[in-house]
């Protein structure tokens, strides 16, 4: 059975989160992904979580979450034989992924114009925080600044205090995947016949484009001149996030079509016969308000978050339990739909991983391979491009490996 | 090296997908913006929406809303919903931020598939498509009998990508939810917490649809590819809640790892402080400043020049700033409160610290670097007026790309739909559009049924 991407060749010369899911994605589903790492390695492989908390450069949960399924070379870019040797790895692909600042890979001689001439077919992903070109082309970014200036950061939390960023990474996990898309984009009118191109993600660009309300709030701001602000907790009737007795939930009932089941789900059914039942959550009166709110909260003092769930969803209402990772990696439900995958990895040890994303019918995803060791692959690949074993040593002495 | 200017592409630069033909029948966010993505890189987008009822928060105005009424919404803060200039005018579902943020070079055609003679004209279209894209609750697919097997009787090399919130099978099957919901069903709700807070501050954060929309349209490309190699068609089934579980893996990691669950985070980082969200002049102004080095410390206090940041030996080292980093806040807030976050913004770039202002909805329309980038564009809808929209979140060096069609109205490419790709004869055609099964307004039984 062939998988999706089999076939594709793919350099990447990424760290930390952007770049190397971008890469990640392609290898997951059959592409062969060769991460070219400085000899210090990425430095993902010094963050967290690690077993034990105890840091070493092939146990960092990031790093081998990020680097399923690739191979791995060292190289030292920042000497001229490390950047030949670089040349000649990329006349050999198809895709090349970087996350160097603006105008680094034109100064190794390894810029898109450089490469691409005789090379029509190259695509290249290079991700900055800007972009390559702006007034703030050169500036610094980072996952809270990049939140904070292109995503909907100012809405997120309460008015009260100051806006909270959004979990982790994830404006650098957006921009990887927007890099990866485009991609397969290219490959895509490659393999079609048409010529490959440089693709120029910027993860600033990539959080205003993102579709967690910020191309919608950017949108009403055109039509109505408004910014959207912050709401305070509990300022919608039977609507977004409440105390249960085990945790919270996030159900959303006040002011729907189903809001009736909702007030017989919590054993309300009288409130139907307000006369602000069927109006906007927004219309009701304080009176109703509290009664509806009061009855609510009650009832969820003494229900679990997930059986509040299944009660309410039974009458078609839309909501969810807010669940910790603990919850989430013990639940039955992805459990029993196999999304966590175990891999064996030869110094980190066995764990289970976020698997699959995608349940694919005809070219199902086949068993990860771990993260690569560092360096795994270097003799192998140097040995492809014609050295000599014999010159490893050498090339080691003189830190190009 | 890239503007947005509307050079000409030549035939090795075309957009790639070019050629391919997808047919929508997505609702609410994630679907919708799958398709936008894959419209903007050339594919034609048929969107298949019913006349015969209105599908809930996917073109607004299932209610009756009144000026007064979204301006009072505009002002606690809600603008998402808000049409032009407040006005719903006659055709409120063809001005709704929500839907015309994504809804650009779409066609639409009115089509009810639960219908028999909307079933006919749906089955005649999967015929002459590449690719079906649907985020419905499984049930509805189900009932509607459109799922893979039946659909692919119709068209064997088809590519149907399905969206559910939790999947085609187990215990949440048919859970409906949004976004929102879903994040906090994938434990990033929590995460996103104020260290020093409660689930119930945040509010709601559409996350899950962000990613989803990207993962689903990468998913069809890569379908794509696969079947433009074998011939193969196939069902992609990709849920929302699946496809952002790897951007929390680090999270779960430090489970499967160590069974330590991650508490609320909220502006906390692991090994950096300080990094946070500090206030700046003005009412709710801030600036994100995030530090991770000594001499990047260093540079922070030349520029904010406040001796309790500076001379303070808690804060002297990386290890004494995240041990003490509940006073580092608290310094760094008085340090910044009487700033201009823009002017301070540039003053600690130039020191090479990693800081930005948290910028609203407004002043990201007004960015110097969105602008010089020509991220937005102004788009003409007619009798919907002149707006700026946000634009392509990606540039290729050599294949400028623009919004090709403003935001689509319903039903507006019913002809062309029915008449030149379906084949319907004029009588057939009018026949239904007499019947009120085609129109691009909804029919008057559905408006009555308002409130």
């Amino acid at each position: 059975m062939t998988q999706m991407l089999e076939g594709i060749r793919v350099l990447e010369f990424a760290t930390n989160v952007a770049g190397p899911f971008a890469g990640k994605l392609l290898a997951d589903y059959g592409a062969e992904v060769l991460k070219v790492e400085p000899p210090s390695g990425d430095p993902s492989r010094t963050a967290g979580p690690f077993p034990n908390d105890e840091p070493h450069p092939e146990k960092s949960g990031l790093f081998l979450h990020l680097n399923t399924n690739k191979q791995s070379m060292t190289l030292n870019l920042e000497t001229e034989e490390g950047r030949e040797i670089a040349r000649k790895l990329i006349s050999h692909a198809d895709v090349v992924i970087d996350d160097f600042r603006p105008g680094v890979l034109a100064e190794y001689g390894m810029g898109y114009d450089a490469m691409s001439a005789g090379h029509p077919d190259l695509v290249m992903a290079s991700i900055t925080p800007f972009g390559q070109s702006g007034p703030w082309r050169d500036y610094i970014g980072t996952e809270i600044t990049l939140q904070a200036m292109g995503g909907p950061l100012h809405g997120n939390g309460a008015p009260y205090r100051e806006p909270a960023k959004l979990g982790g990474n994830t404006a650098h996990y957006h921009a990887g995947l927007a890099t990866s898309l485009a991609i397969l984009l290219a490959r895509f009118r490659v393999e079609g016949g048409g010529a490959g191109d440089w693709i120029d993600q910027s993860v600033y660009e990539a959080q205003a484009g993102f579709r967690d309300r910020r191309t919608i709030s950017l949108t009403a701001a055109a039509y109505s001149g408004l910014s959207s602000h912050r709401q305070p907790p509990g300022s919608r009737t039977a609507l977004g996030p409440r105390p249960a007795i085990d945790g919270y939930v996030n159900i959303l009932g006040g002011g729907t079509k189903r809001f009736g089941g909702f007030l017989d789900e919590i054993g309300r059914p009288d409130l139907k016969d307000h006369p602000d039942f069927g109006k906007q959550v927004h219309q009701y009166s304080a009176e109703y308000q509290e009664q509806v709110e009061g009855s609510y909260q009650a009832w969820l003092f003494e229900t679990p978050k997930l059986e509040a769930v299944a009660r309410t969803q039974k009458h078609g209402i839309l909501g969810g339990a807010i669940m910790s990772t603990e919850d989430l990696v013990n639940d039955p439900h992805y459990r029993g739909r196999g999304v966590w995958e175990t891999i064996e990895h030869p110094v980190a040890g066995t764990f289970e991983y976020p698997g699959r994303q995608l349940i694919l019918s005809e070219s199902p995803r086949a068993a990860a391979r771990p993260a690569p060791l560092l360096g795994a692959q270097t003799a192998d690949v140097l040995t492809q491009l014609g050295y000599d074993r014999s010159a490893l040593p050498r090339l080691r002495a003189q830190r190009v490996i | 090296m890239t503007s947005n200017a509307r050079r000409e592409r030549d035939a090795a630069h075309r957009l790639p997908l070019e050629g391919i033909r997808i047919a929508d029948i997505t609702v609410v966010w994630a679907g919708p913006h799958v398709t936008q993505l894959l419209g903007e890189w050339g594919a034609e987008i048929i969107r298949v929406e019913p006349v015969t009822t209105i599908q809930p928060y996917s073109r607004g105005a299932e209610r009756v809303s009144t000026e007064a009424q979204y301006r009072a919404l505009g002002a606690s803060g809600v603008s998402m919903g808000i049409p032009p200039d407040f006005d719903p005018g006659e055709d409120p579902w063809n001005r709704s931020p929500a839907f015309n943020a994504h809804a650009r070079n779409k066609k639409s055609m009115a089509c009810d598939v639960r219908l028999p003679e909307g079933r006919e004209a749906f089955l005649r279209l999967i015929e002459k498509c590449d690719v079906l894209i649907e985020n419905n609750v499984p049930e509805t697919i189900e009932r509607a009998n459109i799922t893979y097997d039946v659909l692919r009787e119709v068209n064997p090399k088809l590519i149907m990508l399905r969206m559910p919130a939790y999947g085609l099978d187990g215990p949440y099957k048919n859970y409906r939810g949004f976004g929102t919901h879903v994040e906090g069903m994938i434990g990033h709700h929590l995460i996103r917490t104020y260290d020093d807070g409660t689930p119930d501050e945040m509010g709601d954060a559409f996350t899950a649809d962000a990613i989803a929309g990207v993962m689903g349209a990468w998913s069809v490309v890569a379908a794509l590819r696969h079947r433009a190699r074998t011939g193969q068609g196939q069902q992609i089934e990709m849920p929302l809640a699946e496809s952002f579980l790897p951007v929390i893996g680090e999270f779960i990691m430090d489970y499967t790892m160590n069974g330590r669950a991650t508490g609320p985070q909220g502006n906390r980082h692991p090994s950096h402080a300080p990094h946070g969200i500090y206030p700046t002049t003005g009412d709710d102004q801030w600036i994100a400043i995030d530090i991770a080095t000594d001499e990047e410390f260093a540079a922070l206090c030349r520029v904010l020049a406040a001796p309790a940041l500076t001379t303070d030996p808690r804060f002297r080292t990386a290890g004494g700033r995240i041990e003490h980093r509940t006073a580092l806040d608290a310094a760094m807030g008085d340090a910044t409160r009487g700033h201009d976050k823009e002017a301070l913004f540039h003053a600690l770039q130039a020191a090479h610290v990693a800081a930005g202002p948290v910028h609203d909805d407004l002043a990201a329309t007004r960015s110097p670097q969105l602008e010089e980038r020509g991220f937005f564009e102004e788009i003409t809808m007619e009798g919907v007026g002149t707006h700026r929209y946000p634009g392509i979140f990606t540039k290729w060096a050599n294949t400028p790309n623009w919004i090709r069609t403003p935001p689509v109205k319903l039903g507006e490419h019913n002809e062309e739909v029915y008449l030149d790709l379906l084949g319907y004869s004029r009588a057939d055609y009018d026949a239904l559009v007499a019947r009120g099964l085609v129109g691009t307004t909804y029919t008057p039984e559905v408006l009555k049924g308002r409130d």
